[in-house]
C-alpha cells in the first residue's frame, strides 16, 4: 500500500542522459553549463581499462581538457580531494568530469566543494546543509552500476586519521548531468559488477523500507529493484550484454534518486563503519549486510519488505506466497542472490564478513575488530532513519551473525 | 496612490502560548541534561566521548527558544542558558519553525520522524550529533511517563526498576533546583 507521509521533500534536478552512445553529448552538456576547460577525475583502474580514451575519442576535439587526475584511491580520502583541488586551481579549470565509481564521484564532489568555496578546510563543510551556494559544474559518468552518486546529494569521504567516513549532504552536491553509457560498464570485472549491483539493490531496498520513504522515492526504488532482479544475474553470466549493462546502470541511478531523497538505514550505518575500520569495499558490505538489516527491522517494517517481493520475484511468486511469508521470502531471495553471485564469481563475492580478504589475502574483518566497528557505527548518522534502534549489544549481535554468515536469531532482537 | 495606502502591512502573528510551551520544555530539558550527566552512567559515557568544552544547542528557528549545554569536566555537563547568540556552539540542532517544534514536543512526531520529514536542521559535526541524540533520548525516557516516552523515542528500553525510579527522582529534583 502506498505510504504518503504528512510531509516530505523530493529533489532530483540532475539531467540524466542514458544510452549506448551518450559520451558524444559531453561537448553540448559542457556548453550548457558554460564550461570550456574541464578537469577529468578518475582512478587508475578506469584509466588503465582505456575508458578515458573512449571518452576523449567520443568528445573529439571540441573540448579542451584542463587536466586528468587519475590517482583517486579506492576509498575516497581527504588527501586525494586536496590534491585534486590543487591541480584544478593550478590548471585553471572551470568544471569537473568525474569518471569512475563511487569513490571517484565522491572525491570529485569533495574537490568541487574546495574549489568552489575557495577553502582548504574540507571538513568545515561536512554534515547536512553546510553548503550555501552553487558549486562549479560537475558531470558524472559512472563506470560501475551501483553507487548512484551521479544523482545523489551525498558525498562520503574517508578521514583516515579518525577511521571515520564523513558525510557531506547538500542539494548543491547534485551533479549537473549524469551520463550513463553502456560502454563505460561493459568491461567491469565480475566481482565488482556483483558488489555494485547489490549496492544499488541495498540503496533501493533501504529507501523503500526506512523512515524517510515517500511516494516519489518509492517509485524510483521499485523500478530499480525490478531492473536489478531481472538483469544482475544474466549480466554476470553474459558480461558483454550491452542492454543488460545499461539496464543495471539505469537501475543504479534510480536507486540513487531513491536514497538521495529517502536516505538509508542500518545496513549503510554498519556498512560505513565496516568499510572505515577494515577497508572492506562498500558494495561488498552492502551485499553481506542487507539481509541482516531486513531481518533486524522486520517487526517494524516487515509489511514494506513483503511488498518488495513483487519487483524482486514477479507477480506469480508474489501471488503464490502467503502474505505473512513474503518478507521472509524477500530476505531468502537476497541470500540466494548472494549465493549465486558467490558461485558465478568462484568465491570472489563473499557471503559473510569472514569471507572478506584484503589485497594480501589476509582476513579483512578479524573477529576481534567487531568492537571497533560497533564504536564507529555509533557515530554514523545513517542509523537515524532506521526503523528500529540499535545499542552496542544489538550492533554486536548483528555483526557476529554477519561475520559468521548465519541468519539472525530473531528472539534476541529487542522490542520496545 | 502610494503603495502603503493601498496595502496594509500585515505583521506575522506570534504564537505566545506555543512559544511559552516550547520555552519551558527546552529550559527544563537543558537542566535535565545537566542533571542526567551527574546521575546516569550512560549519559556520562556519552559526554566522555565528546570533546572538552563541547557546546550544543537545541531550539527553534529562526528566533525561537533554545537551550545550550556545555560539556564540563570529563563527563559532566552544564546548562548554560537560553541565548543562542551569547556564545559559539559546536553543534546546533534546530527545528525549522515553531509548528515543527510543536509536533515533536507534543509527541505527535518523534525525533527520527522529524528528521525524516526534514524538520530539523543540524549544523555541526554529525558524529557528535549521534551522541547528542542518544543523550536526548535517555533524558526524555527519564522525564516522561512510559506511555508518552514511547511516542518520543524509537524504542523504550528495559531498564531495571531501580535505575528508572531512583534516577528519575534524582533527575527531576536536580533539574528543579538547577544542580
Amino acid at each position: 500500500m502506498l505510504h504518503v507521509p504528512g510531509y516530505y521533500e523530493y529533489c532530483c534536478r540532475v539531467k540524466v542522459v542514458a544510452g549506448h552512445d551518450v559520451l558524444e553529448r559531453i561537448p553540448a552538456i559542457l556548453e550548457r553549463v558554460h564550461a570550456t576547460r574541464p578537469m577529468i577525475v578518475t582512478d587508475r583502474g578506469v584509466a588503465g581499462a582505456g575508458l578515458i580514451d573512449v571518452m576523449t575519442e567520443a568528445m573529439g576535439d571540441q573540448v579542451t581538457i584542463g587536466g586528468i587526475e587519475d590517482d583517486v584511491p579506492p576509498d575516497s580520502s581527504i588527501e586525494a580531494v586536496r590534491r585534486i583541488a590543487e591541480a584544478y586551481r593550478n590548471n585553471r579549470c572551470d568544471a569537473l568530469i568525474a569518471v569512475g565509481g563511487g569513490s571517484v564521484l565522491d572525491t570529485a564532489k569533495g574537490a568541487n566543494i574546495m574549489v568552489s568555496e575557495e577553502t582548504d578546510d574540507l571538513m568545515a563543510f561536512s554534515g547536512v546543509g553546510t553548503l550555501k551556494r552553487r558549486l562549479k559544474p560537475l558531470i558524472a559518468i559512472p563506470t560501475t552500476a551501483g553507487t548512484g552518486s551521479e544523482t545523489t546529494l551525498v558525498a562520503v569521504i574517508k578521514d583516515h586519521e579518525r577511521h571515520q567516513k564523513m558525510p557531506f549532504i547538500s542539494y548543491f552536491l547534485l551533479p549537473d548531468a549524469a551520463l550513463l553509457d553502456s560502454r563505460m560498464t561493459l568491461t567491469l570485472p565480475p566481482a565488482i559488477t556483483a558488489a555494485t549491483g547489490m549496492d544499488a539493490l541495498t540503496h533501493a531496498v533501504e529507501a523503500y523500507t526506512c523512515l524517510a520513504k515517500n511516494p516519489l522515492s518509492d517509485a524510483n526504488a521499485v523500478s530499480a529493484i525490478e531492473l536489478i532482479a531481472k538483469h544482475l544475474l544474466p549480466v554476470m553470466k553474459q558480461p558483454e550484454d550491452r542492454d543488460g549493462r545499461l539496464a543495471l546502470a539505469v537501475a543504479a541511478t534510480l536507486a540513487g534518486m531513491a536514497f538521495s531523497n529517502a536516505m538509508v538505514g542500518m545496513v549503510h550505518n554498519i556498512g560505513h563503519a565496516t568499510g572505515a575500520v577494515c577497508g572492506v569495499p562498500h558494495g561488498t558490505c552492502m551485499a553481506i549486510l542487507l539481509p541482516y538489516g531486513l531481518e533486524y527491522n522486520q517487526h517494524r517494517n516487515g509489511h514494506l519488505t513483503a511488498e518488495l517481493l513483487l519487483p524482486l520475484e514477479g507477480a506469480d511468486t508474489y501471488a503464490r506466497t502467503p502474505r505473512n511469508q513474503r518478507a521472509q521470502r524477500v530476505i531468502a531471495r537476497v541470500r540466494e542472490m548472494n549465493q549465486s553471485l558467490h558461485d558465478i564469481t568462484q568465491g570472489q563475492h563473499p557471503r559473510c564478513l569472514r569471507e572478506t580478504y584484503d589485497r594480501d589475502g589476509n582476513a579483512a574483518v578479524p573477529f576481534e575488530r567487531l568492537p571497533d566497528i560497533v564504536a564507529a557505527a555509533k557515530n554514523d548518522p545513517a542509523v537515524f532513519l532506521n526503523p528500529e534502534d540499535l545499542d552496542d549489544e544489538d550492533y554486536r549481535m548483528v555483526l557476529e551473525h554477519a561475520w559468521a554468515g548465519t541468519p539472525l536469531d530473531c528472539t534476541r532482537i529487542k522490542r520496545g | 496612490m502610494r503603495m502603503e495606502l493601498v496595502y496594509r502591512e500585515i505583521s506575522p502573528g506570534r504564537s505566545y502560548l506555543k512559544r511559552a510551551y516550547l520555552s519551558i520544555n527546552l529550559w527544563f530539558m537543558g537542566r535535565a541534561i545537566q542533571a542526567a550527566a551527574r546521575v546516569d552512567d550512560q549519559v556520562r559515557r556519552e559526554f566522555r566521548s565528546l570533546p572538552d568544552k563541547f557546546t550544543f544547542a537545541l531550539g527553534i528557528m529562526p528566533e525561537g527558544p533554545h537551550f545550550i549545554v556545555q560539556k564540563s569536566g570529563v563527563d559532566s555537563a552544564r546548562y548554560i542558558g537560553r541565548c543562542i547568540d551569547a556564545q559559539p556552539v559546536d553543534l546546533k540542532m534546530e527545528f525549522k519553525h515553531l509548528e515543527a517544534g510543536m509536533l515533536t514536543f507534543t509527541f505527535r512526531e518523534n525525533t527520527p520522524v522529524a528528521t525524516a520529514r526534514d524538520r530539523l536542521v543540524v549544523d555541526g559535526e554529525v558524529a557528535y550529533a549521534c551522541s547528542v541524540v542518544r543523550i536526548l533520548d535517555i533524558v526524555q525516557i527519564y522525564l516522561l511517563p512510559k506511555l508518552v516516552a514511547r511516542l518520543a523515542v524509537k524504542r523504550y528500553p528495559r531498564w531495571p526498576l531501580g535505575r528508572k525510579l531512583i534516577n528519575r527522582t534524582r533527575i527531576y529534583w536536580r533539574s528543579l533546583i538547577g544542580y
